[in-house]
């Protein structure tokens, strides 16, 4: 068509953007990791498969063909999908019900819940992270309370575990989820509940049957929202967990400082993309399956 | 002739305070056990408040609402045998229409053989048997109105309720589920509460008419009565045509009036109950537009100047002003050859006896 030869120019400002702030450093990170890490940090231009071989197993340090799985390395890997896991599904718990109750507000006031929602994006993660902190360390405010009403005698151990990692991610993310799920709900149309009870549908049925299938987007993209941060959480883990519960982000972040080990820290860095890609495909596969089945 | 529903004493409102609104106002109504029952009314007159309130979806006010004897007042809508047809159809985007039609049985618990076997039932109900694997956005809006009908009447409703369900069709498939419709209530059987704003399609279908304004129902009876004797001007507005004249009473008896007519001659005009209007009084007086006759200039009971004429198929309305200059409308049946009257031809017209009727404003 006349005139369409030029259009595709309007995207070069974001694909310049694109090209010199995601893809070029991703090629340096993937090239970074065949190379071979110099003394002081940075990398020596040689090619290497360490850093890969590094990523999963360990040589004991005597006897060098002595080969192990590295366990610290798989434990990390593993608490990480874990721990993003659960906080995916704390969120879609506790956001369902937040979402449900903004969307079935009158119009007008809608606005105002969501504006109310959006306010912790306004005060530095770090320092709501350090408030958190503040809340749950042993002499903090929840076990002073505790103690005060003479329900627990001495405090009880929050900081350093994985349940305060668990509590500060679900509480950063949760608003990833909130969202989605409220514009899925807005969308819907309330007649089809409506509808479900007068079908002599139950309440459960009507979430399961009706509700659910219609704000289905709305999970996947929450979902998808939280999990992939989540999995590359770098600060919540790193102030809330401790050295004990460390994430991939924190193990990643070593290897770029202290480890001085830049090309391991690379090839970590490449896997984590490669499990959320894989994850979301393998995600995207599983949950939008049954709708493509049924069109089809 | 069983009652079906009762409703006592009912009322709405919404809001509170100074910005309340009442929906209904002290409804009492009984509806009869198979019937084409239509609440009629212009929008905003509570029809659907009343049926949303018979489906379970809002509580009353006050009143009750009984179905088959039960009191069901404080019973949600899925333990009312009651099926509701919405306005928007409300099918379920992300099942197939077999899986929509069965829904209800499925959530009754019923056993599969006999989901399947009444599902297939509806769908050649509705004429749609070949569609059972489609999603209702693969349909047309005439089939998403069907496989509605076919959802709400799958669990064998005592009554089922239809909120404006023709609404979003265009004239033609209207008229043809207007038949569907008609057709399918008389094979089940089933109680039908069809809420409408269009005064043909009440008349066409029901087995009675409540005609409802500001919260209240206005009038109650079969079509014929509400079209031949509306109780007061809203009605005789409302459904169908009709004329308005000014006239003055020149004698009063037994239910009758003689009324003076534009021009000088008297007609006699029937008197609602209980109104007696003083010799010399001015009243209002009504006649539907087929039911006078055009004649020779100087003969009938009024005379009249054409205006203008509408052609609309079937007849012709010719736009009168009578001797005192009020308006009158004529409908005359179009036959062939016969002329149409050019404006400002004079005529007489002939009233049907019996057609003047007095109304209370």
């Amino acid at each position: 068509m006349h005139g369409h030869g030029w259009k595709w120019l309007l995207c070069t400002p974001a694909l310049i953007v694109l090209l010199l702030a995601a893809s070029g450093p991703l090629l340096i990170v993937a090239v970074y990791s065949f190379l071979s890490p110099g003394n002081m940090g940075g990398v020596v231009w040689e090619f290497s498969l360490e850093a890969w071989f590094r990523v999963f197993f360990r040589r004991d340090i005597f006897e060098p063909d002595l080969v192990e799985w590295n366990r610290a390395h798989l434990q990390v890997f593993w608490r990480s999908i874990w721990l993003s896991l659960q906080t995916t599904f704390i969120c879609a718990v506790l956001g369902f019900p937040t979402a449900w109750f903004i969307a079935t507000r009158p119009r007008h006031t809608r606005t105002i819940w969501l504006f109310l929602i959006t306010i912790p994006f306004w005060t530095n993660l770090l320092i709501r992270t350090f408030a958190i902190q503040e809340m749950i360390r042993n002499n903090g405010t929840v076990n002073a309370v505790l103690m005060w009403s003479g329900l627990i005698d001495s405090p009880i151990q929050m900081m350093f575990t994985e349940f305060a990692v668990l509590l500060g991610m679900a509480y950063v993310f949760l608003p990833l989820m909130v969202l989605p799920l409220y514009a899925a709900m807005e969308k819907m149309d309330f007649s089809l509940v409506e509808a479900g009870y007068d079908l002599y549908a139950s309440r459960l049925n009507v979430l399961w049957h009706v509700i659910l299938p219609q704000v289905k987007p709305g999970f996947i993209a929450g979902s998808i929202l939280v999990f992939i941060p989540a999995i590359g959480a770098y600060v919540t883990p790193r102030v809330l967990g401790g050295g004990r519960t460390m994430m991939l982000g924190n193990l990643i972040a070593l290897q770029f400082g202290q480890g001085r080990n830049w090309p391991l820290g690379a090839a970590l860095a490449m896997l984590m993309l490669v499990v959320v890609v894989g994850a979301l495909i393998f995600y995207l596969r599983v949950v939008g399956r049954n709708d493509e089945a049924r069109r089809g | 002739m069983s009652h079906e529903i009762d409703i006592t004493g009912l009322s709405k409102s919404f809001g509170q305070g100074a910005a309340a609104f009442q929906a209904l106002k002290e409804i009492d109504l009984t509806i009869t056990s198979g019937e084409f029952f239509t609440l009629l009314g212009p929008s905003g007159c509570g029809k659907t408040t009343l049926l949303r309130i018979i489906a379970g979806f809002e509580l009353p006010s006050t009143g009750t609402v009984r179905i088959n004897g039960r009191d069901v007042t404080s019973l949600g809508p899925s333990k009312r045998p009651v099926n509701t047809v919405f306005q928007s159809y409300a099918l379920f985007p992300h099942m197939s229409l077999s899986e929509n039609i069965g829904f209800g049985l499925k959530m009754l618990g019923k056993p599969k053989a006999e989901i399947r076997a009444t599902v297939d039932e509806m769908l050649q109900l509705v004429r749609l048997e070949a569609m059972a694997d489609r999603r209702p956005s693969e349909i047309s809006g005439g089939q998403q109105q069907r496989v509605a009908l076919a959802r709400a009447l799958a669990p064998r409703p005592r009554v089922l309720l239809l909120d404006e369900p023709l609404s979003a069709l265009d004239l033609k498939l209207r008229k043809e589920m207007q038949s569907e419709l008609k057709r399918l209530q008389s094979e089940t059987g089933i109680t039908f509460v069809f809420v409408t704003h269009d005064q043909e399609e009440a008349l066409t279908m029901s087995d009675r008419i409540a005609v409802m304004s500001a919260g209240q129902i206005l009038q109650l009876g079969a079509p014929q009565e509400i079209y031949n004797t509306p109780v007061n001007r809203f009605v005789a507005d409302f459904i169908g045509d009709t004329n308005f004249l000014k006239l003055r009473v020149k004698a009063v008896d037994a239910g009758m009036a003689v009324l003076e007519l534009p021009g000088g001659k008297a007609a006699q005009a029937s008197l609602p109950d209980g109104m007696r209007p003083a010799t010399g009084a001015l009243v209002t007086a009504v006649i539907r537009p087929e039911q006078a006759e055009a004649t020779g200039a100087d003969e009938g009971d009024l005379h009249a100047t054409v205006e203008s004429a509408t052609f609309f198929g079937t007849d012709t309305h010719l736009h009168l002003t009578l001797a005192d200059a009020q308006g009158f409308v004529l409908r005359r049946q179009n036959r062939p050859g016969q002329p149409v009257p050019a404006p400002q031809s004079r005529l007489g017209l002939a009233l049907a006896p019996g057609a003047l009727r007095v109304l209370e404003d």
